[in-house]
């Protein structure tokens, strides 16, 4: 995907307000964002809510981003941020209404999965934090590099190594996986 | 030359990274009316948007109009105090309040069109 025509996109929505270069920009991008989402949520309905969430914020401050690294690694730090938002506002929510006496539901929409339906990725994810999950999933699945990763999650490209390092060892650690690292 | 030396180091993947780089990959996903979907909402926000000022001023304007009558009406009820001579002085020095309010009227409807001109 050129970073070229991503900009020329970019430079017509916030000069024009060009919606159908918009529309371009979501169509090249959407399921990357949805993929990423979809891993992070574990969630396909919350995860393409949220993707359609994420374009609207994108749309609303595209003019901050600068050109400077891929655009797909803009707008996976979009995604992420309005992750962690959903997240803390359902985090309140529940609060509300367990202090309200009410039963919280449970986070994947009341509903739970016999074992065997999980997928091993989705075990694999099981065992990480959910920042070490974000940052596995631009990694691994998004191709970013461990700067465009620190770009995203406002992290150092130290912390963002150690965060991978990390979540390697426990991947490998809780699936017995056999460590093939030969320097 | 650093950050080459980086961006060298990433590139040298080893077994385990290329298996974890099969196990994250997923099959692209369709469209199926997702942008189509995202781009009519940015639409919806974009007309919002455009009528929230003219749509606050014509309200702004309604609910000013009774208290402006009736300051109207209390001017007028003061000018009986004034001295006849001072308010034939003023009116020939400024235009009729009618004018005014129309002109008023008129400036406003110009910067609307204008605006949506522009949109």
């Amino acid at each position: 995907m050129s970073s070229s025509a991503d900009n020329e996109l970019v430079a017509r929505v916030v000069s024009a307000q060009d919606t159908a270069a918009f529309g371009e920009l979501v169509r090249r991008h959407q399921s990357h964002v949805r993929n990423f989402l979809r891993k992070l949520s574990g969630d396909y309905t919350l995860a393409d809510d949220l993707a359609q969430d994420c374009f609207i914020h994108a749309w609303e401050k595209l003019q901050t981003y600068s050109g400077r690294g891929s655009f797909i690694g803009w707008l996976l730090k979009v995604a992420y941020t309005t992750f962690l938002q959903s997240k803390r506002s359902a985090k309140r929510y529940a609060e509300i209404m367990t202090s309200a006496g009410h039963v919280a539901d449970q986070e994947s929409g009341g509903q739970t999965r016999p074992d065997d339906e999980f997928t091993d990725l989705e075990k694999f994810l099981a065992v990480l934090t959910e920042e070490e999950r974000a940052i596995m999933v631009m990694s691994y699945a998004c191709g970013l590099s461990h700067r465009e990763i620190g770009d995203a999650t406002d992290l150092p490209v130290g912390t963002v190594k150690s965060v991978i390092f990390r979540g390697k060892e426990k991947i490998r650690n809780s699936f017995d996986i056999k460590d093939h690292n030969h320097g | 030359m650093t950050s080459k030396i980086i961006i060298m180091a990433e590139r040298i993947k080893d077994a385990e990274d290329r298996l974890l780089e099969s196990m994250f990959a997923s099959p692209p996903l369709a469209d199926d009316g997702f942008s189509v979907r995202v781009v009519r909402k940015v639409n919806r926000r974009l007309w919002l948007r455009r009528l929230t000022l003219p749509a606050a001023a014509v309200i702004g304007g309604a609910i000013a109009i009774k208290p402006l009558s009736g300051l109207v009406a209390l001017l007028s009820s003061l000018s009986s105090l004034v001295p006849l001579d001072a308010i034939n002085m003023a009116s020939n020095s400024i235009p009729q309040f009618q004018t005014i309010v129309l002109g008023a009227i008129l400036l406003a409807v110009c910067l609307v069109g204008t605006r949506f001109l522009e949109d």
